[in-house]
């Protein structure tokens, strides 16, 4: 369990560490908490580990306007305690308890939970749930990637080897739109067997906006736009919600591993959907009756 | 202890009997604590020698091939690789085979490198010898093998099969051992009784898991031409024993010294090929050799445990009266039969324990172990009882149910009772005096059972799937000459030896072959020794796991060490007490019998005249004044102890779960166990070692298992897919002890290391059962995951479905 040789260089700025990058086999370091394991299994042997801890621009958790944007040096624990993100996104903060456990969370970060791509993490689902944009910064500038656009397999993103996760940005959503999480998990702090997570915005009674992120479920985050589409102008109660969770499993092929089956996954799926959402509804103020 | 006087002189009788210290039985904090919590503690990890290189060994990645041809070239010239080596190279060590007196039992051939076909992935085929582990690693990358692959039978069941490939081909047949045992007519009286209930029970795969995996350091002493192996393991004397004939080394050049060892669990209790070939190689280099087992190589190459299929059965009158209890017991025990113990050890232990604590007048049970493609199965700690335990408290329960009597007096009535003892199972086990029934209903009493029982049936009326789980267990503890783990045997666990000196300075040192490995022995051995010879537990210093301080010893495994190490303790200490009272009474000039001993001083009865120990020593050793010649006797003593037979140590655990009837989430609410380890030496020491068990037994109930696909490919190599409990699914556990009757040895001490581990599975087991025996479903699988729960509750849903 010792790595395979490899050089380990420090990146000041973005700049550097994308000049860095231009060079076979190099990989970015930040919190280390996939790549390190993977190295010591030699299941991935870089030639150079571009460390980008040092990047004063990629920290932070700010206001831009109309979006929220969260640096991808941002420790999952600095998440969890933010003030601006449990003021917009209280979700955020459910789901990193979730998250591994204390020393993960104060090591990992963001930026590597995302290229890392897991489709059972939590912050997948997370920028899916909240229409989060990607921002990533390569030889040829920034670009701006949206969440189905940027997960393409399990452990697989849009992202190219030469580029940078620089920030997530966030779209601040309706005032009082009430949202949930919630996953299965063989242990605390597992990797999720499934998880959901909601959003919903009521007016009068009645849903507005509608939205349900999956994960565990497919090859990355998915969006149960089956059960949106049909909540959205329903009464916000339980029954409405009931009626509709079953919708979800719509479309789903989950694998089958040592810890789940595809079928009870599968199984999760509607009973997640339906938690996710009483709460979501219960947290916009309107009451599920 | 700070209740003690600590002024003692010029006291009478009475005050002298008061001012003797009473540490056995006390809460004393453990003595290892402050150097193990400050990182004083020395680990093999942490040993550093001159001119020290490091081996790493590549393993096969084939469950069973022959190795049709290996190139190392590469890896040898690779810089800072100091030599690669592969089965030749140690052609001149005897192959290993524990051997057995068992009719039926095959032993197996091992050698430290497998030669020409392996038989486990895992197995190691090839070490290398760096300057640095990293670029041993390195190397092992640059290493080629050739290999031809053979047929493949990953389970017992195929591998039984008389057309499966063999393992072993010179024994013609993958099963090592078969063995019956019977009393009375089993068949007769269950085909006759009016009751019958019956499952096939499956208990996976386990391992041991200590929190610091193998390691090993062998120093070779050129200047005596003998070697030390420091070594992380919980049977120096037995690595000892065995290396000196597999070396040719005699015992006092061969030292095999286990420092501060992080926990064991039996996978520490074994000889293993990495010990053999850290030795051999240090020896052939002159240089010591370092190996440190990193966690993916600990899952894949420590004994395994458990690992069976039992087909039982339970016979029963209407009024519960249990008749008749027949069992077959199938042992997937791995690649080779291990050494010293064999691979009967474990699957026998269950078919031995499977009567339990009850009243069963007629018994059959049958036992086979079946060699398969995966690492050779060992001592982990529970030894075949937590199997043993799961299949009959189900079976209680079941038989229960079906009489539509409760589970808690359903036990009462079979339990053997307080008249009937020494009672003999089914098996040929001897139960002594214990608190059997006494356990079960303090457990009741104190968890509020009936209480608990209308809980859940308000917990019922509301749709929630509440259950409460029993187990009642018995085993046998402490063993003695006389009882053999596995006949044959080629070593002695049935004595122990203390060696107890004081020292020119009056400084205590005890010395035993125990090796503690997280048991606070040097805690609880202080005591025994402190209250015996009349000094403080601090100033007892315990030496224990060091080939080199003892002639003979074996170690620490089967809950032997507070029975064997404490008894051997009290008559070490107690002879030694002798020997300082007499040479006392010419000091003092009073009659022997007249001195007492007590926080480290010598006292005449009824006068004030006292001396301390140091005093005492000074007297005989350095101040040839103070005593005649023929009165300085060396204040050192050293006794066995052999308790002949073995004790009885019971429990009764009591869970409660809840299941989320959505996601067949487990949730443990209470958890109790009223348990009888005899008396108590510490206190702290025996709640520690039965919460540590509880988490072990809650793994092998939820979590815990080795998953090995079709081609004998282990599926669980990391911890991310091994999941063991952590503090979070680990509930409060309760512990309450009784001290029904002292058994027949020194201290009344009777062993309780294992279990929590043992009582765990049941216990959760069947209160899964009784949450769910509305649905019509039991437990028969460990470990019970939510996936095999989902599968469990929709079978029952579909046939539910089916029937309407």
């Amino acid at each position: 369990m010792k790595p395979a040789p490899f050089e380990y260089v420090r990146a000041a700025s973005v700049r550097e560490a994308i000049a860095l990058l231009d060079h076979d086999d190099a990989k970015i370091i930040a919190g280390g908490q996939s790549l390190v394991p993977m190295m010591n299994f030699r299941l991935a042997q870089p030639e150079r580990i571009v460390d980008i801890n040092a990047i004063a621009e990629l920290s932070g958790i700010r206001e831009d306007g109309s979006d929220i944007v969260i640096g991808s040096l941002v420790r999952h624990a600095e998440a969890m305690r933010s003030p601006l993100l449990a003021r917009h996104f209280p979700v955020i903060a459910e789901a990193m308890h979730h998250v591994a456990h204390l020393a993960i969370r104060n090591r990992g970060t963001i930026g590597g939970s995302l290229v890392h791509a897991d489709p059972s993490a939590e912050w997948p689902l997370l920028v899916a749930l909240l229409d989060g944009e990607i921002v990533a910064e390569g030889p040829d500038g920034c670009r701006t990637v949206k969440a189905d656009e940027f997960f393409v397999a399990p452990l697989v993103t849009e992202i190219d080897e030469t580029e940078i996760l620089v920030a997530v940005r966030f779209p601040k959503p309706a005032p009082g739109a009430g949202m949930a999480f919630d996953e299965v998990a063989r242990r605390a702090g597992d990797f999720a067997v499934a998880s959901a997570g909601a959003l919903v915005s009521v007016e009068d009674g009645v849903m507005r906006e509608v939205r349900v992120a999956l994960g565990g479920v497919g090859d990355g985050p998915v969006r149960a736009t089956a059960v949106e589409e049909e909540l959205t102008g329903r009464v916000a109660d339980k029954v409405s919600i009931s009626d509709t969770v079953e919708l979800a499993c719509e479309g789903l092929e989950p694998e089958t591993d040592i810890h789940a089956s595809a079928e009870y996954r599968l199984s999760l799926v509607p009973v997640l959907v339906r938690r996710v959402l009483e709460r979501a509804v219960l947290r916009a103020g309107a009451g599920a009756a | 202890m700070n209740e003690l006087p600590r002024k003692t002189q010029g006291l009478g009788d009475e005050a002298l009997a008061m001012a003797r210290p009473k540490y056995v039985g006390k809460a004393v904090q453990r003595l290892e604590d402050p150097r193990l919590l400050t990182g004083a503690g020395r680990y093999v990890a942490d040993i550093r020698l001159d001119r020290m290189v490091h081996a790493a060994f590549l393993r096969s990645d084939q469950a069973h091939a022959r190795i049709s041809a290996m190139d190392c070239d590469a890896a040898r010239a690779m810089p800072g690789v100091i030599g690669v080596f592969t089965a030749e190279d140690f052609a001149d060590i005897p192959v290993i085979s524990a051997p057995s007196r068992m009719r039926d039992y095959r032993a197996t051939k091992c050698t430290v490198l497998a030669a020409d076909k392996v038989r486990y992935v895992g197995e190691p085929v090839a070490v290398v010898i760096a300057r640095d582990r990293y670029i041993a690693e390195d190397a092992l990358a640059l290493i080629e093998v050739d290999w031809e692959p053979l047929d493949v039978a990953a389970d017992a069941e195929s591998a039984a099969h008389s057309n499966a490939p063999l393992l072993h081909e010179e024994l013609g047949t993958n099963i090592l051992f078969e063995r019956v045992f019977e009393t009375g007519s089993a068949d007769d009286e269950m085909a006759a009784a009016p009751h019958r209930v019956s499952g096939r029970f499956r208990i996976h795969r386990k391992t041991p898991l200590a929190i610091e995996p193998r390691s090993y350091v062998a120093e070779p002493d050129r200047a005596n031409d003998g070697l030390t192996l420091h070594g992380s393991t919980q049977v120096p004397g037995i690595i000892r024993d065995i290396l000196s004939g597999l070396l040719d080394l005699p015992g006092n050049r061969i030292r095999v010294v286990a420092p501060d060892v992080g926990g064991g669990f039996g996978g520490k209790g074994s000889l293993y090929p990495e010990e053999i070939a850290v030795c051999a190689l240090a020896r052939k280099l002159a240089r010591p050799v370092k190996w440190v087992s990193d966690r993916s190589e600990d899952l894949c190459s420590t004994s395994q445990g458990f690992d069976e299929t039992i087909e039982a059965e339970l016979g029963f009158a209407d009024d519960g009266t249990l008749i008749a209890l027949k069992g077959q017991v199938t042992g997937d025990v791995g690649a080779y039969s291990i050494y010293p113990w064999t691979a009967a050890l474990e699957p026998v232990q269950v078919v031995s324990f499977l009567p339990g604590p009850y009243r069963i007048p007629h018994y059959r049970g049958e036992v086979k172990g079946v060699a398969t493609p995966k690492p050779p199965t060992g001592p982990y700690r529970g030894v075949g009882r937590p199997a043993s335990v799961f299949v009959t408290e189900r079976l209680i329960d079941m038989a229960a149910a079906h009489l539509g009597i409760d589970p808690a007096e359903m036990r009462r009535r079979n339990l053997v009772s307080e008249t009937e003892f020494p009672y003999r199972i089914g098996s040929g086990i001897v139960w002594d005096r214990s608190g059997f029934a006494e356990c079960l209903d303090e457990a009741c009493s104190r968890v509020g059972y009936e209480g608990l029982r209308r809980l859940q049936q308000e917990a019922r009326a509301a749709g929630r799937w509440f259950g409460i789980g029993i187990a009642t267990y018995a085993e046998l503890t402490g063993i003695g000459s006389r009882i053999s783990v596995a006949p044959g045997m080629p070593i002695n666990t049935g004595t122990e030896t203390a060696s107890i000196r004081i020292d020119s300075t009056g400084a205590v040192t005890a010395t035993f072959a125990v090796a503690s490995h997280g048991q606070s022995l040097e805690t609880t051995l202080a005591q025994i020794v402190a209250e015996e010879l009349g000094v403080r537990p601090e100033d007892v210093r315990v030496v224990h796991g060091d080939s080199g301080a003892t002639s003979h010893g074996t170690g620490t495994y089967a809950s032997r060490s507070a029975v064997l190490g404490g008894g051997a303790a009290i008559v070490t200490s107690r002879v030694l007490r002798d020997k300082i009272r007499r040479v006392a009474s010419h000091l003092l000039e009073a009659a022997a019998e007249d001195i007492e001993t007590g926080d480290g001083r010598v006292f005449v009865t009824g006068t004030d005249k006292s001396m301390s120990f140091a005093e005492v020593a000074h007297a005989v050793y350095s101040d040839m004044k103070a005593l005649p010649a023929d009165a300085r006797e060396i204040l050192e003593a050293s006794e066995s102890f052999d308790p002949v037979t073995g004790t009885t140590t019971t429990a009764t655990h009591i869970a409660t779960v809840e299941i989320d009837p959505e996601t067949f989430a487990v949730k443990i609410g209470r958890y109790l166990v009223a348990e009888d380890c005899g008396r108590m030496i510490n206190p702290l020491v025996v709640d520690g070692q039965v919460h540590g068990g509880v988490a072990q037994g809650i793994g092998a109930a939820l979590l815990e298992e080795l998953s090995y696909d079709r081609t004998g490919q282990l599926l669980t190599g990391s911890l991310a897919d091994y999941t063991v409990p952590t503090a979070v699914e680990v509930p409060h556990i309760d512990v309450v002890h009784l001290e029904t009757e002292l058994p027949g040895n020194p201290g009344g001490f009777r062993g309780m290391g294992e279990g929590g581990t043992i009582g765990a599975p049941a216990a959760i087991a069947n209160a899964i059962s009784d949450a769910l025996s509305p649905l019509g479903v039991g437990v028969t699988e460990l470990p019970v995951t939510p996936e095999r729960l989902f599968r469990l509750v929709s079978e029952a849903r579909n046939k539910t479905d089916t029937e309407k």
